[in-house]
């Protein structure tokens, strides 16, 4: 009895982070008093025993596998390695992900020259009236739009939110069979591919396409991952295999976490360089230059690093 | 009752530590669980709402509107994805919310969880929180959580999807002692006609440990359903119980 009230008293105090007396003994009292609970549930005594004991042992077992964490090392391990080997070892959905996504943007892209209603079907007066005027014939560049001081940080904070948000929607969607996920690439392909095509062929396409070169590849490529972590959840509610479907999904969600985590910093990336990059009156050919060098980036990156723990 | 109906009915949930010992955690149900919710969506509303009114005080005046509102939409992103991940993920185990309600997420083996585990059971509470009704305004998409609720009640520790993707339960931090009120030990000692098993002998002490809480009419009523063990209906059933009781008690 004395050991327990010593017990419960060290976890007390470590619970409220001071360091009592011989708390270096912890782990030792605390196997003891597992021993304990292991000989009192065997030879069935009391129920208060059993349930004090019980929540001695829970309340030590918290305390005693508390994880430290070694943030630095494990984002450059992340970066280097596991995130570019874990989009490789899906790469057959990183490509049906990329076709859901493309098929729908270069259809609704090359739409605008077939027939245009299909187009302003998809963008709405609304959408239409936005496009016109950020991208329009005669509408002022965007870095003139720009010019109150804090503009770019206010359009950076509105592309976190709303960006990563839809990466997690993604994300989130393939749990009901993956539709979630293909609902949500086809639909920002057809809505952005028909954003394209409009501005294309009845705006500013200079002022669209030196605008969004520069963070294009962090944000589609970031998305269509964000889409390659959900289908793997759909993948195990359609096909868990030998395991029972909350099995499966477990241990897919384990596999799809460094996809959706990488996801989520492309797109940050992304929103970096079109808060304080894309809207900048640069030269056009820098920024066709700076674009083609992130794509090019990107295949390498995919394509080279994280092979040896593939 | 045989262990595995016990294990599907009971919310007492018996783990096995790497210590080799068995453990039991209360596992919470959806009133608590959403009661814990709504609360954490209000201290969300209430903090975003607090600090947006102080950077349009301070940001906003320095640095113009464009710059304050670019960080209200930043801590929009953080307050609605992050909130529960640093919580749950940090030494409470358990968001503001939660731990109020005296709650805490911890793996399906008892130990806290990791920060992997945060993210994938708090992301995925869209999912859950699907279908969703079409509001007004501000309140554009409203959850009604009924995907989450009905996973909830199909799985026999309530865990909805993000639960079961992180293989998490929420459990109750700790779990108060139940009142104890024993009635007066019986006069004489009864052996049991049969051999009893283990559940058997620890609901036969419950029931001696507790019998104090109950009235006479109740304890006949729960003592009528041992009648096979005692062999009598009615008050004389449960002086037979409480003398099996007593048996069972001086035997170690």
């Amino acid at each position: 009895m004395a050991a327990w009230q010593e017990f419960d008293q060290m976890v007390t105090a470590v619970e409220k982070r001071q360091t009592p007396p011989g708390s270096h003994e912890l782990p030792r009292r605390f196997r003891e008093v597992c021993a304990d609970l292991s000989l009192a549930t065997h030879r069935m005594y009391r129920g208060s025993t059993i349930d004090r004991l019980n929540a001695l042992v829970i309340r030590g077992y918290k305390l005693l596998y508390r994880r430290r964490r070694h943030a630095a090392e494990g984002l450059v391990r992340f970066v280097g390695d596991t995130f570019p080997a874990a989009v490789r070892a899906d790469a057959r959905l990183f490509w049906l992900c990329s076709v859901l996504f493309w098929l729908p943007f270069f259809g609704m892209l090359g739409m605008a020259w077939i027939d245009l209603d299909w187009v302003q079907a998809i963008l709405g007066p609304q959408g239409m009236a936005s496009m016109e005027q950020m991208y329009g014939k005669d509408s002022d560049s965007l870095a003139a739009m720009r010019d109150e001081f804090g503009s770019n940080f206010a359009m950076f904070g509105h592309y976190i939110r709303n960006n990563i948000g839809i990466d997690f929607k993604i994300f989130a969607g393939g749990i009901v069979a993956g539709l979630g996920t293909m609902f949500y690439l086809v639909y920002n392909g057809l809505a952005i591919g028909s954003a394209a095509g409009y501005v294309s062929y009845a705006g500013n396409p200079t002022a669209f396409w030196t605008f969004v070169v520069g963070h294009s590849s962090f944000e589609l490529i970031g998305m269509v991952i964000a889409g390659v972590a959900g289908m793997k959840l759909g993948m195990a509610v359609l096909r868990p295999g030998r395991m029972t479907r909350a099995k499966a999904i477990g241990v897919a969600a384990k596999g799809a976490l460094p996809l959706i985590l990488g996801a989520a910093g492309m797109t940050a990336i992304a929103a970096v360089i079109e808060g304080f990059w894309s809207a900048q009156d640069f030269p056009h050919a820098v920024k066709y230059a700076f674009g083609g060098t992130m794509w090019a980036l990107h295949f390498a990156y995919f394509g080279l690093l994280g092979r040896r723990s593939a | 009752m045989s262990g595995d109906v016990e294990r599907k009915l009971d919310t007492l949930q018996a783990i096995e530590l790497a210590e080799g010992v068995e453990v039991r955690l209360r596992i919470a149900g959806p009133i608590l669980r959403g009661g814990a919710l709504l609360l954490d969506v209000l201290i969300q509303w209430l903090l975003i709402g607090a600090l947006t009114l102080l950077f349009a005080l301070t940001v906003g005046w320095v640095a113009g509107g464009q710059m304050s509102w670019g960080v209200v939409q930043l801590l929009w992103f953080f307050f609605s994805w992050w909130y529960p991940v640093f919580f749950e993920a940090g030494k409470w185990g358990a968001t503001p919310g939660k731990k109020v309600f005296g709650l805490r997420v911890v793996q399906v083996s008892g130990s806290p969880i990791t920060f992997g585990q945060a993210i994938l059971r708090n992301f995925l509470r869209v999912a859950d929180g699907m279908p969703f009704m079409i509001g007004y305004g501000v309140a554009g998409l409203i959850p009604t959580f009924g995907i989450g609720l009905a996973t909830m009640l199909a799985t026999s520790r309530f865990q909805r999807l993000g639960d079961l993707a992180a293989r998490t339960v929420v459990i109750y931090d700790r779990v108060p002692a139940e009142p104890l009120a024993p009635s007066p030990p019986a006069l004489e000692s009864i052996p049991p006609g049969v051999a009893l098993r283990p559940e058997e002998i620890r609901a036969v002490g419950a029931f001696r440990d507790r019998a104090g809480l109950w009235s006479e009419g109740r304890r006949i009523e729960i003592g009528d359903h041992a009648r096979e063990l005692t062999g009598s209906a009615g008050s004389a059933g449960v002086t037979r119980l409480m003398g099996i009781a007593r048996w069972l008690q001086e035997r170690k």
